[in-house]
């Protein structure tokens, strides 16, 4: 899986491309712990964008469930957005719409995320 | 010592006070979820990997867990096949299963192996826990996600859904609270592929005794 991380205001986008199956789990694994850890100082948000991913495995979702609660425990607000329709199947066929806010595309996820308060 | 494995955690949750196995160690949702614990392991070590069509077997290679390489073995290779069909295959091999997992737990000091007779005839096996403190920690860790809004790690959100599943809960929490659980046990437990595989192989197992004792009756 290739992995692009950008910035967009207060929060790190995160866009992996290809097929996350056993083989790119752990992979993307380390880079999600990267970017949730914030070299010590925790992102505000970080939304996935999923557009790119053509397939998704049990061992690719359980990256997910990993990245989601790191991400509780930091009070980072964390989105995924942009799935394609069978990468969304396998999401909600294993209930992860249920701890995740799913959203259908980036400017989506974006405009959900709670600005901090002043 | 080596961490619990998820096959042997849910063997040990299903030892009462007394020392004996809970009725539900001998019914087909927990016999299913014995080898859905154990896919789910060999997933983990990169044995195995699932989705929403098959599962594809990626390495024959044994892990030296007696539980997960008798399954690892007993996987069809030819052609990929769903989940459900090679869970459903593969609970012919559960009593073995659970037999590893309690012989593992006796020979890594969890539990003891007693043997008495009833009435000078009859043997009966036991399995007193040794000091609780595995089975209590369980028992604890499930409780408090249980209980609070906090996402469960892979590892436990699997045992919630799997002994939500095989009707292991029951042993330490009673219907009522069950119930009242119901919400938070199905958004965290079983948050994975092969776990909600289980729990569709059990309710087609179920419809289907359903159906053959209606059948019957008529």
């Amino acid at each position: 899986v290739n992995v692009q991380i950008e910035t967009q205001g207060t929060a790190v986008v995160v866009k992996p491309s290809g097929r996350l199956d056993f083989a790119a789990a752990s992979a993307f694994q380390a880079q999600m712990d990267e970017v949730l850890s914030g070299s010590g100082q925790p992102p505000a948000a970080v939304v996935i964008d999923g557009a790119g991913m053509e397939y998704i495995s049990s061992a690719g979702l359980r990256v997910f469930l990993v990245a989601a609660r790191a991400a509780k425990m930091t009070n980072t607000q964390f989105v995924v957005c942009g799935l394609t329709a069978s990468v969304r199947e396998v999401f909600e066929v294993s209930g992860f719409d249920r701890i995740v806010t799913l959203k259908a595309t980036i400017t989506d996820a974006l405009s959900a995320l709670e600005r901090p308060a002043n | 010592m080596m961490m619990i494995s998820l096959v042997e955690e849910l063997a040990l949750l299903t030892i009462e006070d007394d020392g004996s196995l809970a009725p539900t160690a001998d019914s087909v949702g927990f016999r299913f979820c014995m080898i859905g614990a154990c896919l789910i392991e060999l997933n983990q070590l990169g044995r195995i990997d699932v989705d929403l069509e098959a599962i594809h077997v990626l390495s024959r290679e044994p892990v030296g867990h007696a539980a997960l390489d008798l399954v690892l073995q007993q996987l069809h290779t030819e052609s990929p096949q769903p989940a459900t069909a090679q869970i459903r295959r593969l609970s012919a091999f559960s009593d073995d299963l659970i037999d590893l997992a309690i012989g593992s737990l006796v020979q890594r000091g969890i539990i003891d192996q007693q043997e008495k007779r009833f009435l000078w005839v009859l043997k009966t096996r036991r399995y007193p826990v040794i000091d609780g403190k595995e089975q209590t920690e369980a028992k604890l860790r499930i409780l408090s996600l249980l209980l609070s809004d906090d996402l469960p790690t892979p590892h436990d959100s699997v045992l919630i859904g799997l002994a939500d599943a095989g009707g292991v809960l029951e042993g330490f929490l009673s219907g009522t609270e069950i119930a009242r659980l119901q919400d938070r046990l199905q958004q965290i437990g079983s948050l994975d592929l092969i776990a909600r595989c289980v729990e569709k192989a059990i309710q087609a197992e179920r419809e289907l005794m359903g159906q053959i004792s209606l059948i019957r009756t008529f």
